[in-house]
């Protein structure tokens, strides 16, 4: 029974560690510490990038140029998305960091990881 | 059917048949080309149809949130999806370059733009082996049209062969037949003027006019050979051979003693070279025909005060003349039957084409070796 409850115990431990401690801790800090906090759907917006770019190096600018001048005119939302939820304030994170940031960002949410051919 | 016709027939079979087969081919060529691009374009549209699907389920991937991502599978047909800078981003077949995923030869590819990206999607291609068992049902079907075409053609071919030479062997018919008239009709003159030509000769009454009776006698043994050529053509192949042990040497001289008035008529100095006691086994007639007609064309295209050269020995018999010969290009045709390389002279260019059939029927090898204006050499060579 002990043992039981051990492996239960360490099932669930590597199943969090697999999601949570597999992230970048500065996009976690920097970014979705916030996003979860406002309930901004994160999933959603890259979804969004990646139907309007394609590629990871178009979807990467077009993220940094947000990011760096947050306007609505620059967002790859709808403006009635601002209704709901407020206009980014400018990071103030380093560009660099940001870049690794944002490059995290996509390999977090792409979509490739989730792709299984159907049987 | 005489040889003429079997030729005209033959060339009108080849012409008729390979103009047909050329033309059938390029038609086949053509039709094949296109029907094969049909089918092509036929397994193509599937592939377009099958790419269609791909993007509407890639839509609904997009906007689905469960996990995994399940991507259309089709068992005959392989897809891929390509970011819009064509680099690979999941699909049936293992990841490859955009160029690699479509060089197999032996598959159809079709590419369709994705727009918007849905999952990140510039493009799906989507692939399948060409089917190449219509294909080769396409070329049977088309060799045996081919084929049914072929029979048909060239059974038409033969009759209207047939129908076309219908006229020319009428024609020949009717010669023949007034051949056969005449030289029925000129027998019994041409003996009765021989015969009488002996009497004189014989009796002696004919000093007074000695050269004129001799004229007499070589015009009438002229006339006498063309009969026996004219009735041997008539005869054709019906003709029944005696063959016997003939001397060729005492019999080759007699010859030369029946031409003599011809020779002599001509002032034509004549050297012979004969071996003796060679023996063939060969029908007189044959013979006659066979030695008459070298030496008396020998005689007749020679020059006055020319040479004719007679030789035989166990391998062959050559007759050569110093005359006006033959042109290069009249050598191949020289044998045909009514062929003359020289109209200057009395025939029916019947001569060589008589020795030509005594020869074939023998086995015996003929050459003609000739210079124009230096004479004329023909060989006779017994054995292969």
């Amino acid at each position: 029974m002990e043992k039981i409850i051990i492996w239960i115990l360490l099932g669930f431990s590597l199943g969090f560690a697999e999601t949570h401690l597999l992230l970048n801790p500065s996009l976690e800090n920097d970014c979705l510490q916030c996003h979860q906090n406002q309930q901004i759907p994160s999933n959603l917006i890259y979804k969004r990038y990646l139907m309007q770019y394609s590629t990871e190096k178009a979807i990467e600018k077009a993220m940094f140029n947000y990011l760096t001048h947050p306007l609505i005119s620059n967002s790859i939302m709808p403006p009635q998305f601002f209704l709901k939820f407020p206009m980014k304030e400018k990071s103030m994170v380093a560009d660099e960091v940001l870049k690794v940031n944002i490059k995290a960002y996509i390999k977090h949410f792409d979509v490739k990881q989730y792709l299984r051919i159907q049987k | 059917m005489l040889n003429s016709e079997k030729r005209s027939l033959l060339r009108f079979l080849v012409i008729y048949l390979t103009s047909t087969l050329l033309l059938f081919t390029l038609a086949s060529g053509i039709f094949f080309l296109f029907t094969k691009h049909h089918l092509l374009d036929t397994q193509r549209d599937t592939l377009r149809y099958e790419s269609e699907i791909i993007k509407s389920k890639l839509r609904v991937l997009h906007q689905s949130n469960t996990i995994p991502l399940l991507y259309p599978k089709h068992d005959m047909i392989d897809s891929m999806i390509f970011d819009k800078d064509k680099h690979y981003i999941f699909g049936t077949l293992a990841k490859t370059s955009w160029e690699e995923s479509q060089s197999h030869p032996n598959r159809l590819y079709y590419m369709a733009k994705v727009e918007p990206y849905y999952l990140g999607a510039g493009y799906v291609l989507t692939s399948q082996m060409i089917d190449y068992d219509v294909i080769t049902d396409l070329k049977k079907n088309i060799f045996l049209f081919m084929l049914g075409a072929g029979i048909f053609f060239s059974i038409l071919a033969y009759y209207l062969g047939h129908l076309f030479i219908a006229p020319m062997r009428d024609s020949i018919k009717q010669m023949n037949h007034f051949i056969q008239d005449t030289t029925h009709e000129l027998n019994t003159p041409i003996s009765t003027i021989l015969t009488n030509i002996e009497l004189i000769e014989t009796f002696g009454k004919h000093e007074a006019n000695h050269l004129e009776l001799k004229r007499i006698e070589i015009a009438s043994k002229t006339l006498s050979r063309i009969y026996d050529d004219l009735t041997y053509l008539n005869l054709n192949h019906q003709y029944h051979r005696n063959i016997i042990t003939l001397n060729m040497s005492t019999f080759v001289e007699e010859r030369i003693l029946y031409f003599t008035g011809m020779i002599e008529a001509k002032n034509l100095t004549i050297r012979t070279d004969i071996e003796e006691n060679i023996i063939r086994q060969i029908d007189k007639n044959d013979a006659m025909r066979l030695v008459d007609n070298l030496i008396s064309n020998a005689i007749k295209y020679n020059k006055h005060h020319g040479v004719l050269e007679i030789t035989l020995t166990k391998m062959s018999l050559i007759v050569k003349d110093t005359g006006i010969g033959i042109d290069e290009k009249d050598l191949a045709v020289i044998l045909h039957r009514f062929k003359r390389a020289n109209k200057s002279e009395g025939g029916f260019g019947i001569g060589l084409d008589i020795v030509n059939q005594v020869i074939q029927s023998y086995g015996y090898i003929l050459k003609i070796k000739s210079k124009i204006d230096k004479g004329t050499e023909v060989e006779i060579k017994w054995k292969k």
